[in-house]
């Protein structure tokens, strides 16, 4: 009797895991209808890579209301596909998996954040499909061998600080700095910011005597403050994201650590970022690909319009979407296809292979591997307003060479 | 309570529908992939099947010995990452380097169970967190070796002429070879003496202890066979998905799946983590394209999990059996047996001498399955 | 030699916080053999609260405690007499980790859910504020966070040893059949010695609000480090699970110097496998610890 039971629930079970299969495929082919192109996204809407993929989500939104606005692309209205990959690898491969095996989707951007691209371009890859990504910006991801793959913004993560290199270079022998210290998150894009400084200070002579990583679920920085601050170094130079970089500069503060030049990577250019470490924010560094100022002709546009939309001016992650469009669109404008077949795809990897882009973050052109051939700005706080001061044509304010203590 | 000669007129139509049954399981999985309308559904096909390796794996110890790892994923984490190395570094071939990477696993799942098993219960849970989360920092620290937090790349096993679709299919196939193998294991260890044995650990251990069972050995063993698998399982589906991050791989939540989908179906059944896993890897898919951009899937989770070890932790397929006995007139079940046929099945049940005279009626119930079989 | 002063400091005020967390989850062993995994989400929950609490109305997140701490307590008893007093006896100790970690679980997804995963942090005037003793800087926050967590232990240490219910709890720990014999009620004491347990996850979460950044998933990031702690310190005993706090947290804090952060927080772990190694049933008197 036991045993027929068991029997039973395990057929039972098989016809439940077949009837399944039918409810995941139904939803069946909704893309590919003539008059609209269909654009799969997987992004991090929840879980750790939640806040930049939300601004992500908002650019790619933007983006499309715009063309659909302007008589949508090779007049077709675009229609967004988002899926929400729970900032989760194995669900981001198998997010593009299910957009372009059974959603059909005609073109496909990529996700948020270096740990997500990999996978993610490994899938579009394999199916043929082009890749521009708007965050991946480690060295790492361009060594893999895609040659699907283009990064949506002017530089990758080692060339971020290349222009405040280039400054320190040109300053005179003795007001030079002559010992930095680092601290790093241990996520490749945020380490490969600092790290690109760090090759190019000790090419310099610029001693490193103090070189901490630390793990992205790092909440208690005091003791990683105290190794900095024993150090006493001239620059301090975070590999950072956004929490870790405001905790990080708490901590220095209360160990009363006074560097002459300190950079950030990303947070200082988010918004909140002044109020959060309480105001003392005069003289912080931080590289830019994006400035809302930046009077490239679509910069204009794009600016106005996302203002109207969501009645503040966009950042960078914003920006970076909204590039990813304009990447695509120009290839898919030059190639006058967007379908899922190799040979509308191939078409489209070719041409961004051999052409420059207009975009809201200046001309983009790529190498084999996909790494674009710009530089970041730096900016810096100066009277309480983070402004670019680098390089010098762009400049909007004059750089402050030792920043005032915090 | 059936007779002797009852069970053993039965027993021959028991079998002939246990072959048939298992042929039919078979069959099923086999076509799936012939069913399986697109690559996507293939490959969520995969992802399902290598939950039901992991979750089978983890019965090994949980539903034999009673031993509840929350860290399993430290053991899949461990053999996707031998996997991945042995193939980057040496010419070795992929499937030699994942038997290897497995039996690395099995070594090494040694040290750990003798410092685990030592202590009962609450410590063993602790250890078995612990594992996964130094493994974590490890794996993210060591980056020269690990590739730290960048990730790992693991080549293909098989060539680039081999299209996406049609890699999906041969690893449904693969996993399901290796789940055959688990499962198969699992049965005959389940009829062994060395089976009994474990059961008895988990129902009392202290009696089987006293009753000159080596409760001790006989854990390690279950529990280096069931890291052997699990690192299997772990490696086959490091060659499939082809890239490694330490914080997907060495993570609590991947081992509370496999305790989750084994206690679902069913820890003291043979396909109890199999139904568990079709489960919960379809009720994940379901809760994410439901409720997919909010953290709800995990409230879902919990939930779930709330509900199976307040409501049945003995899983579906015993809380189905008992349900199907209930309207079965001809099956006697336990819970109608008076004050007096309880005492004389404990009379009966010390004889058989192994293990347990407790009043509880789950585990009376289960120590005359575990005689029977 | 200023850098090795400041370590120590630092290692002892994370100690503090550390010791009265683990205070707590070696409680709920104490009393129902339980190894609470989801401390550290209720701790995270608190903070959350502090935070919330804090931004909407602009007062110090401190005084979140008065609503806080009574609500955990309730919590806590509720916990105790709803959910794992209906485990059996017999599983009580694995069944009690599943059914906590799905709280924890549920914990996390609620506050994904109500607060998204952004990380925050509570802004204060003397958020970056610090003093100076011998040579080391000292925050102000961190200060406020150790002081905190000192007076609660010091309380709770006086609840146990000075008051009738904290003898009937010890008696529980000890012997609860024993207990039960003497005419104690065991089982409202458990529920209570549980309610007291989430309280100090309270108190924990707010001291911890002040001089942190919260996000849902952070308490995977504490609970590993506070099991660690109450095995070496012996399951169940309160004393061992605050000494043994304070040693691992000043030897993480000094370990950091050569090791960097990484490496130091595998210092926990390895004090867990040596302490089962050497000593399973803990260093400080935990007898429970060989049994359960």
């Amino acid at each position: 009797m036991k045993v027929t039971t068991r029997l039973r629930i395990s057929t039972l079970a098989l016809a439940g895991s077949l009837a399944m299969t039918g409810c995941i495929s139904s939803g069946g082919n909704e893309g590919g209808s003539d008059d609209t192109i269909t654009i799969g996204i997987s992004l991090p809407l929840t879980g750790d890579f939640s806040e930049p993929g939300k601004g992500v989500e908002r650019g790619y939104e933007a983006w499309a209301q715009y063309v659909n606005d302007n008589g949508g692309l090779l007049g077709k209205q675009v229609e967004l596909k988002i899926l929400d990959d729970q900032s989760n690898a194995d669900r981001v491969a198998s997010d593009y998996e299910k957009l372009i095996n059974q959603d059909g989707v005609d073109l496909v951007f990529g996700p948020f954040s270096t740990r997500l691209v990999v996978p993610a371009a490994q899938v579009a890859q394999d199916y043929g499909f082009l890749f521009v990504e708007p965050a991946g910006a480690a060295p790492e991801v361009f060594e893999q061998g895609f040659d699907n793959l283009f990064y949506a913004a002017p530089a990758v993560a080692d060339d971020h600080y290349d222009h405040l290199a280039d400054y320190i270079e040109a300053m005179p022998a003795d007001q030079r700095p002559k010992t930095a210290a680092y601290a790093t998150m241990d996520d490749p894009f945020a380490q490969g910011t600092a790290y690109g400084l760090k090759d190019r200070l000790e090419e310099m002579g610029v001693r490193t005597v103090a070189d901490e990583v630390y793990p992205p679920n790092t909440t208690d920085f005091s003791s990683i403050a105290a190794k900095v601050a024993d150090t006493n170094a001239d620059i301090m130079v975070g590999g950072t994201q956004y929490q870790d970089a405001v905790n990080l500069i708490i901590a220095l503060q209360q160990l009363n650590y006074q560097p002459k030049m300190a950079a950030f990577s990303t947070a200082p250019t988010n918004p909140e970022f002044p109020e959060a470490i309480g105001a003392k924010t005069e003289g912080i560094l931080s590289p830019t690909g994006y400035t809302p100022d930046a009077d490239w002709p679509s910069n204009v546009e794009f600016v106005e319009f996302y203002t109207e939309l969501h009645g503040n001016p966009p950042g960078e992650d914003e920006a970076n979407a909204w590039t990813t469009g304009q990447v695509v669109a120009a290839a898919v404008e030059a190639a006058e296809c967007a379908d899922p077949s190799e040979e509308c795809q191939q078409e489209l990897i070719d041409w961004l292979h051999g052409n420059q882009v207009d975009t809201v973050v200046g001309p983009l052109s790529w190498d084999e591997a996909g790494r674009p051939q710009s530089a970041h700005m730096i900016q810096q706080y100066v009277d309480g307003k983070i402004r670019i001061v680098l390089p010098e044509e762009q400049a909007e304010a004059e750089i402050i060479p030792v920043k005032p203590a915090w | 309570m059936p007779s002797d000669s009852e069970v053993r007129r039965g027993s021959v139509l028991i079998t002939t529908l246990k072959i048939v049954g298992v042929l039919v399981l078979a069959a099923a999985v086999l076509s799936f992939p012939s069913v399986a309308g697109n690559a996507f559904i293939l490959s969520v096909g995969v992802v399902i099947m290598s939950y039901a390796v992991l979750a089978t794996s983890w019965n090994f110890v949980g539903g034999f010995t009673g031993y509840m790892s929350l860290g399993h994923a430290a053991y899949s984490g461990l053999g996707a990452y031998g996997t991945g190395l042995i193939v980057i570094h040496t010419d070795i071939n992929p499937w030699v380097a994942l038997g290897l990477s497995g039996l690395l696993v099995a070594v090494l799942a040694v040290p750990v169970g003798i410092a685990s098993l030592r202590v009962r219960g609450a410590s063993f849970v602790i250890v078995s967190i612990a594992m996964v989360l130094i493994l974590l920092l490890v794996f993210q620290s060591w980056g020269e070796v690990t590739g730290g937090s960048n990730g790992l790349r693991v080549p293909r096993p098989f060539g680039p002429e081999v299209l996406r679709p049609e890699q999906h299919e041969r690893f449904f196939y693969l996993h399901a070879a290796l789940l055959a193998t688990a499962l198969l294991v699992w049965w005959l260890i389940d009829r062994s003496r060395f089976g009994i044995g474990l059961k008895a650990v988990r129902e009392d251990e202290d009696k089987a202890q006293a009753l000159g069972v080596p409760t001790f050995n006989y854990k390690l063993v279950a529990f280096v066979v069931s890291a052997f698998f699990t690192a299997l399982g772990g490696g086959l589906y490091a060659l499939w998905f082809g890239f490694l991050d330490p914080i997907f791989q060495f993570s609590i939540l991947v081992g509370s799946y496999m305790v989750l989908m084994s206690l679902l179906g069913g820890i003291r059944s043979l396909f109890g983590p199999l139904l568990g896993a079709v489960i919960v890897g379809y009720a994940l898919e379901f809760f994410k394209a439901e409720y997919g951009d909010t953290q709800f899937h995990l409230v879902a989770l919990g939930l779930l999990l709330a509900i199976v070890v307040l409501f049945m932790p003995d899983g579906i397929i015993p809380a189905l059996t008992q349900l199907a006995r209930r309207f079965a007139p001809q099956a006697s079940s336990i819970r109608e047996m008076t004050a007096a046929d309880l005492a004389e099945r404990r009379r009966d049940a010390d004889a058989d001498a192994d293990g347990s005279s407790e009043e509880n009626n789950g585990t009376e119930h289960h120590v005359t399955e575990g005689a029977r079989s | 030699m200023s850098l090795l002063i400041q370590s120590i400091v630092l290692g002892l005020l994370l100690g503090g916080l550390y010791a009265l967390l683990a205070a707590g989850l070696t409680l709920y062993f104490g009393v129902m053999r339980v190894v609470m995994i989801a401390h550290s989400a209720f701790l995270i929950l608190a903070a959350y609260l502090a935070w919330f609490f804090s931004t909407e109305t602009g007062l110090d997140p401190l005084l979140s405690l008065l609503v806080t701490v009574p609500l955990f307590f309730l919590i806590g008893v509720g916990m105790q007499r709803l959910l794992i007093s209906r485990l059996r006896p017999a599983t009580m100790t694995m069944m009690s980790v599943l059914l906590t970690f799905a709280i924890a679980l549920t914990i996390e997804g609620l506050l994904g859910y109500v607060f998204t995963g952004t990380q925050r942090r509570v802004r204060l005037s003397y958020g970056g504020g610090d003093f100076e003793v011998f040579g080391a800087n000292i925050a102000v926050v961190k200060l406020i966070a150790f002081g905190l967590a000192a007076v609660s232990l010091l309380v709770l240490y006086l609840v146990l040893t000075r008051t009738r219910f904290g003898q009937a709890l010890r008696a529980t720990i000890q012997h609860p059949e024993a207990a039960r014999l003497v005419g104690i009620n065991t089982d409202r004491i458990a529920g209570y010695g549980f309610g007291i347990g989430l309280a100090t996850a309270a108190v924990g979460g707010t001291a911890l609000s002040l001089d942190s950044t919260i996000y849902p998933s952070l308490h995977w990031h504490w609970i590993g480090p506070l099991m660690a702690i109450i095995v070496v310190g012996g399951l169940g005993s309160i004393p061992g699970a605050a000494i043994a706090a304070m040693v691992l947290g000043l030897g993480q804090s000094l370990l950091q110097i050569p090791l960097g952060t990484t490496w130091a927080q595998t210092f926990f772990y390895l004090a867990l496998f040596a302490t089962l190694m050497v000593r399973p049933q803990g260093f400080f008197g935990g007898r429970l610890a060989q049994r359960f």
